[in-house]
């Protein structure tokens, strides 16, 4: 039995403290960093605020029983460690059994323990399971369903408008769930498909789509704001890019929104003599899974979504007319409803309001028109397994370079 | 030999006559016929790590793979249906043909001899649990080859570790990915449910004299407590497998939507057969560490009943837990509140094994040998998962962290810090006694550190990017979310990790041919395998010990008169006995489980179009496969239960000429 250990461990000890100092210091290692767009450490409702509250009950409790029993378990390492040989070759120490009075004290100290976070865990599961009563008749309702791979949102109060005659149908829109800020939104979820989850973490934890089951909950955004998303369950292929986004808004630009929404989707008319189509040049190739959202975007996305309120600045007729032609020409139509212009499709996001969206695919990529041109001509490459691409080659469809710009002008047209 | 039932009372006086050659019994000791035939729990016990050692490998590099891809967002290292591809076999393998089959090689090798029994219950029976978790290995696997030869359709599963049904179903997964799952797991059931029986018998019926229950040690105690979790739990998911085989390929509706089912049924089902399998996975590591701490502080164990009875609650509670891998399905108020609170309640025996090891090192003196590095790093290790846990039963705060990288960060460091650390200590620990050979000080420590190192870089920044919204199963994400560092960090502690584990086992292998050779009980050791010769004689005890103490064979080291007198007596017994009795090997165990091989692949890989007038590929070969089992176990107990006995020299070599009178066993 030879005594080999110190020097080894002595030199991982120095270098475990090394890494630990490196990673303290440089601020490049800042791993711990939680303020992304899907933080769940900046709750911005009262649901995500419950649960972040209760996780820091859980975080403190079990950290207080760290530092406890790791102190003593790096004491008792170090105080009766054998030091020298002699050590190692001296007679055993005293054979004891235990001690049941030091061991039921301990499971009593865990228990009482265990009850510090029971007690608030109890009242958050009554808490975020739904809306207060007090708050039931404030409650904002809408249902969300998941479709492989994005979201369909509904908007059940609301009636739009499907034709000049006045039929009307519940609002419908997909990707982006636009809610009135500072009330409580029940929402109904479900699936046409395989399971899917509901996840803002800023606004609250995940609840599964699941079929045949009709699960709902809620949740509440303090003020306006823009929200990432993501589906939370494993559902296939493009499981990673399902994604969508929650804005909120304050009652009165939360009425306007809605005003535009119910009403048919809007019409730019055709010039009379269109002129000679210019020549189009190819979209840039991208690389496999390039980024499609740029940093303007990023740091103020709610003004990003102002902005795609307004109709934009360069708007061609000729190719919107054309575009709209095509949307009907390339069986578009057949999955995707455009209220008003004739298409009824269900199987795809609705499109009726898609210009004023500010995502492309699912909250994947931004809504410009070189983004869009990109979805356009190869939804495959962007987005893997996607029902538009198969869509796509069943159906033997492809776009030119003119098509793709009158379709995404037509789309964008869509306010 | 003869082929007319016997019962074991039979004489060799009574032996009928000449046995045909078909049933003549395999004698060879070496090569590759031995192997396959071989009953012996320790050979079994070998190839159970061997394998499992391998799976570990093929597991490993699928989990590079992921981190290579994760690496840096947007990543393209694999295409989405590859990665999803990678984490579900990452997980299926980690799982179901490393951890499961390394604890086994542990059961099989180490639990008889510390017992004090010669073999397991039913060696054959033994031998079938391993070929058959072959067959599955293989059926579960298969799916490679499809890519490989671009067969469309026969890639390898991708609906997840868990299956979550619809997705699995024939609409969502057409192919046969799924079929491969399904089938691959109801084998590995098959293997993990006989072996079981097995383990629970031998524990109760063959330990060696004085041997009570409340002396076993924690290892065995373990072994027996996860045998039962094995047979209790599996039924389960078996019935489940069946479900979701009969949807896909006989139009049942048990999970299928447009026909009523209910998809949250598997759910339930899975995860009634999933949580107890995490205690399957952590109490076999729970049990090793409570050997090895007690050795090398030279101490018994702390509050032996305590650690016990906790594992058993354990046991129990694990069954009552399953839903809190569901908060997030809705359950209502009063489910939920349930499952946390019994979440919560396991959470007390998993902290006294804590408690306990803590105080077993207290007082006692530490050898910080390899093995202990091990042992304490799953100490520490564990302690930070079981936190995390406790952390998710808070079932409000958990709907944040489920499916989000946090979790990922908690069960690794329960499964690599947990299980995978225990299990690399348990190999260092009882590398001397099955090989003779000790792993170098300095090259055991290095690798620990290494993958001490490179273990936590790796899962330690997950907690942070699962707090901050980075959901698991995802093949690429944006750069704007804020997970860039940490995910780099992961990925290169991945690569550390993977260096470290690297290091690990070309040390081993080197010691296994080249290692410094050690005699018997070099640790200096408390419990019956190390009072025995290394590496360890067919037979196992030359007597079966009598025990006196519950830590055995620190009790014959200090009571060595008394033991010596014991054993001349009991030598003599069983020599007039007849000498120590040994089971024949056999290949009908091997024969059983390639037929059902036959029908995994079978049932699963062919298709209609396939087809040539007169063969249906599918139904042939199920029932082929059948058929060859069924041969298999009719030769089997044709075999009966006899064996043969050695009469040993005072080296302990068996006599030759004298240690082959072939005859039933004489109990």
């Amino acid at each position: 039995m030879r005594f080999v250990p110190s020097s080894l461990v002595r030199g991982g000890r120095f270098l475990a403290a090394l890494a630990g100092l490196l990673l303290l210091s440089g601020c490049d290692f800042n791993f711990w960093r939680m303020d992304g767009h899907q933080s769940t450490m900046t709750a911005e409702g009262p649901v995500a605020r419950s649960q972040l509250d209760l996780f820091y009950v859980t975080c403190w409790v079990t950290l207080v029983i760290f530092i406890l029993v790791g102190g003593v378990l790096a004491y008792t390492m170090w105080r009766f460690r054998a030091r020298t040989e002699a050590d190692e070759r001296a007679a055993p120490p005293p054979q004891s059994h235990g001690n049941p009075l030091v061991e039921i004290g301990l499971i009593g100290a865990s228990v009482l323990a265990l009850v510090i976070i029971a007690v608030p865990t109890l009242t958050a599961i009554w808490y975020t399971h739904d809306v207060p009563e007090a708050e039931k008749k404030n409650a904002y309702e809408v249902t969300a369903t998941g479709y492989q791979w994005w979201f369909k949102f509904e908007y059940p109060a609301e009636q739009a408008a499907v034709d000049a005659a006045g039929a009307k149908t519940p609002l419908v829109t997909g990707n982006e769930l636009v809610i009135p800020a500072g009330r409580p939104i029940r929402i109904n979820v479900r699936t046409v498909d395989v399971i899917h989850s509901f996840w803002v973490p800023k606004l609250g934890g995940k609840i599964d789509m699941i079929p045949n089951r009709a699960n709902f909950f809620w949740l509440q955004a303090d003020k306006p704001g823009y929200f990432w998303g993501q589906c939370a369950e494993y559902c296939g292929d493009s499981h990673a890019v399902m994604r969508f986004r929650v804005i909120a808004l304050d009652e009165k630009d939360f009425a306007a929104w809605k005003e535009k929404q119910l009403a048919l989707a809007r019409s730019v008319a055709a010039p009379a003599a269109p002129g000679a189509a210019a020549p189009v040049a190819a979209l840039r190739a991208f690389k496999t899974n390039e980024v499609g959202v740029s940093a303007a975007f990023d740091r103020n996305p709610l003004e990003a979504w102002r902005a795609r309120q307004v109709v934009e600045k360069d708007e061609n007729p000729a190719l919107i007319a054309q575009g709209r032609e095509l949307f009907a020409a390339k069986t578009c139509n057949a999955c995707h409803s455009v209220r008003g212009h004739g298409a009824m499709g269900v199987q795809g996001p609705d499109l009726t309001h898609f210009g004023a969206r500010t995502t492309v695919g699912a909250g994947l990529i931004e809504n410009n028109p070189e983004q869009l041109r990109r979805w356009l001509r190869d939804p495959e490459s962007v987005k893997p397994g996607n029902k538009m691409a198969k869509a796509y080659r069943d159906n033997k469809i492809s776009l030119s370079d003119a098509e793709q710009v009158a379709l995404t002008a037509y789309l964008l047209s869509l306010k | 030999m003869d082929t007319t039932a016997k019962t074991a009372y039979l004489t060799k006086e009574d032996a009928v006559p000449a046995q045909p050659k078909l049933l003549a019994h395999p004698t060879a000791k070496t090569g590759l016929m031995s192997w396959l035939t071989t009953v012996d729990h320790k050979r079994i016990g070998f190839l159970y790590g061997v394998f499992a050692l391998f799976f570990f490998l093929v597991g490993g590099v699928e989990a590079l793979l992921i981190r290579a891809q994760l690496m840096y967002p947007n990543g393209t290292v694999l295409s989405a249906q590859m990665y999803n591809t990678m984490f579900t076999m990452h997980g299926t393998t980690m799982i179901f043909l490393a951890v499961m089959p390394l604890s086994a090689a542990f059961f099989n090798y180490i639990m008889p001899l510390q017992i004090g029994a010669r073999d397991v219950a039913f060696p054959r029976l033994n031998a079938f649990s391993l070929w058959t978790f072959v067959a599955g290995a293989i059926v579960l696997n298969i799916g490679w080859i499809g890519p490989i030869f671009g067969v469309d359709g026969h890639n390898a599963p991708d609906a997840g570790w868990y299956g979550y049904s619809p997705l699995t179903s024939r609409q969502f997964t057409p192919g046969h990915s799924v079929d491969y799952w399904v089938m691959g797991l109801q084998l590995l059931g098959v293997a993990s449910i006989a072996a079981s029986l097995n383990f629970i018998v031998t524990i109760i019926n063959m330990r060696a004299p004085g041997m009570t229950m409340m002396r076993l040690p924690v290892f065995t105690w373990m072994t027996l407590v996860t045998a039962f979790l094995i047979v209790l739990s599996f039924p389960a998911i078996t019935i489940a497998l069946v479900e979701l085989m009969m949807d896909r390929n006989f139009g049942t509706v048990f999970f299928e939507v447009s026909g009523g089912g209910m998809p949250i049924l598997w759910q339930h089902l899975f995860w009634v057969f999933g949580h107890p399998e995490v205690y399957i996975l952590i109490l076999p590591a729970m049990g090793i560490i409570s050997e090895i701490l007690p050795t090398f502080s030279r101490k018994p164990l702390f509050g032996y009943p305590i650690v016990v009875f906790s594992g058993a609650c354990i046991g129990f509670l694990g069954f009552a837990v399953w839903s809190h891998h569901m908060f997030t399905t809705g359950m209502g108020t009063v489910a939920t509140a349930a499952f946390a609170l019994a979440t919560m309640a396991i959470a007390v025996p998993t902290g006294v094994k804590i408690f306990n090891w803590i105080g077993t090192m207290w007082g006692g003196r530490l050898m910080m040998r390899t093995p202990m590095m091990f042992a304490l790093g799953f100490v520490w290790m564990f302690m930070i998962g079981g936190f995390s846990g406790v952390m998710h039963s808070a079932a409000p705060a958990d709907t944040q962290q489920s499916d989000s990288y946090f979790v990922i960060a908690h069960f690794h460091y329960v499964l690599i810090g947990g299980s995978i650390f225990a299990l690399l200590a348990g190999i260092h620990y009882w590398f001397p006694l099955m090989f003779g050979r000790k792993v170098s000080e300095f090259w055991g420590k290095l690798s620990f550190w290494i993958i001490f190192v490179g273990f936590n870089v790796t899962f330690f920044p997950m907690h942070f990017l699962g707090l901050n919204g980075m959901p698991r199963r995802t093949f690429t994400y944006d750069p704007n979310l804020g997970w860039n560092t940490a995910n780099f960090i992961a990925s290169i502690g991945a690569f550390v990790l993977g260096i470290g584990i690297a290091v690990y086992f070309a040390v081993m292998i080197y010691t296994y041919y080249k290692g410094e050779k050690v005699g018997r009980d070099p640790w200096d050791g408390r419990t019956l395998e190390w009072s025995i010769p290394n590496p360890p004689p067919e037979y196992n005890f030359r007597v079966i010990p009598t025990v006196h103490d519950r830590d055995a064979f620190w009790y014959e080291k200090n009571n060595r008169e008394q033991i010596a007198a014991e054993r001349a007596v009991a030598e003599k017994a069983e020599e007039a006995h007849g000498g120590i009795h040994m089971p024949f090997n056999s290949i009908w165990p091997f024969f059983a489980s390639f037929g059902l091989l036959i029908v995994g692949i079978g049932s699963t890989a062919f298709e209609a179009k396939w087809d040539v007038p007169g063969i249906h590929w599918k139904l042939g070969l199920s029932l082929l496969g059948g058929l060859v089992t069924l041969v298999g176990i009719y030769f089997w107990s044709l075999e009966g239960n006899e064996g043969y006995h050695l009469h040993l020299d005072k080296d302990g070599k068996p006599v030759k000429g004298h240690g082959d009178d072939h005859g039933p066993a004489k109990h």
